[in-house]
């Protein structure tokens, strides 16, 4: 099953209702069949921009990420559920980032004019 | 000064051996020092004095940018705002940041992805990533 991680944005509440959603979330992911790895909280912060959802415009929002294993049919079905829920302002489904860090090997110089000039025969 | 204009390369090896006999050196020695000796006589190899064929000992390591092992994430809003106009929000061109194309276009990927799920502001630069270390090479007309 491929990795997914879910970068939710979720409306600013108080913390029993916040931890509700969250239950509320999680609870629907397994029952599509995800095994749910690590949640993350990346604290309460104002958004970037006014986003509005639902008949409400938000400012502040609660950001929460969830790494999990499912299938992929789960991804579409997850949208949908997620665009039904009021307390959701912005879910993302991602592919789970892979860090490559190695083999850089640095700016290896290349030889402009062989690489934009064809040769005449 | 007229003896030694007149000494050509047939007649220095000449004046050599006619040194070398008057001197009572080794008749050998006088023949290898003879310039445009014939080749049937023995070959010593020359091989020994030329310079061995190397890869340049001194050559500089590869010039690396400056996320060269640094890996991005669309999460590290703080690293991605760097790449970015304070004023417009708008994404530094290759030839400002001075990133290699691999990196550019993970960082230009991560910003765009950051915009899209709420991450990081599309037409500022968040302030309190203002202050920041300069990376871009930009230069803001006065």
């Amino acid at each position: 099953m491929p990795r997914y991680e879910l970068a939710l944005i979720l409306k600013a509440m108080q913390r029993p209702e916040m931890a509700a959603a969250l239950k509320r979330t999680i609870e629907a992911l397994m029952e599509r069949g995800a095994v749910v790895r690590d949640l993350e909280n990346l604290g309460e912060r104002s958004l970037p921009y006014k986003i509005s959802k639902h008949n409400q415009d938000h400012r502040r929002g609660g950001y929460f990420l969830v790494d999990f294993d499912g299938p992929p049919t789960i991804v579409s079905t997850m949208m949908d559920h997620l665009g039904r829920d009021v307390d959701v302002i912005r879910p993302t489904f991602l592919k789970h980032p892979v860090s490559k860090t190695e083999e850089c090997g640095g700016i290896i110089p290349v030889n402009y004019e062989d690489k934009l000039y064809t040769k005449k025969k | 000064m007229a003896a030694t204009l007149v000494v050509s390369s047939r007649g220095w090896g000449r004046l050599q051996q006619i040194l070398a006999a008057g001197q009572g050196a080794s008749a050998s020695c006088s023949v290898l020092w003879r310039r445009g000796y014939s080749s049937q006589q023995e070959q010593v190899s020359h091989n020994e004095d030329l310079p061995i064929q190397m890869e340049n000992p001194y050559k500089d390591p590869p010039k690396r940018c400056v996320l060269c092992g640094i890996n991005v994430d669309y999460k590290n809003v703080q690293l991605l705002s760097q790449f970015v106009s304070p004023y417009t929000g708008r994404i530094y061109g290759r030839h400002i940041t001075g990133l290699c194309g691999k990196k550019q276009k993970e960082i230009s990927k991560a910003i765009k992805r950051a915009h899209v799920i709420g991450f990081m502001p599309v037409v500022y630069k968040d302030p309190t990533f203002l202050n920041d270390p300069k990376i871009c090479d930009i230069r803001h007309p006065e």
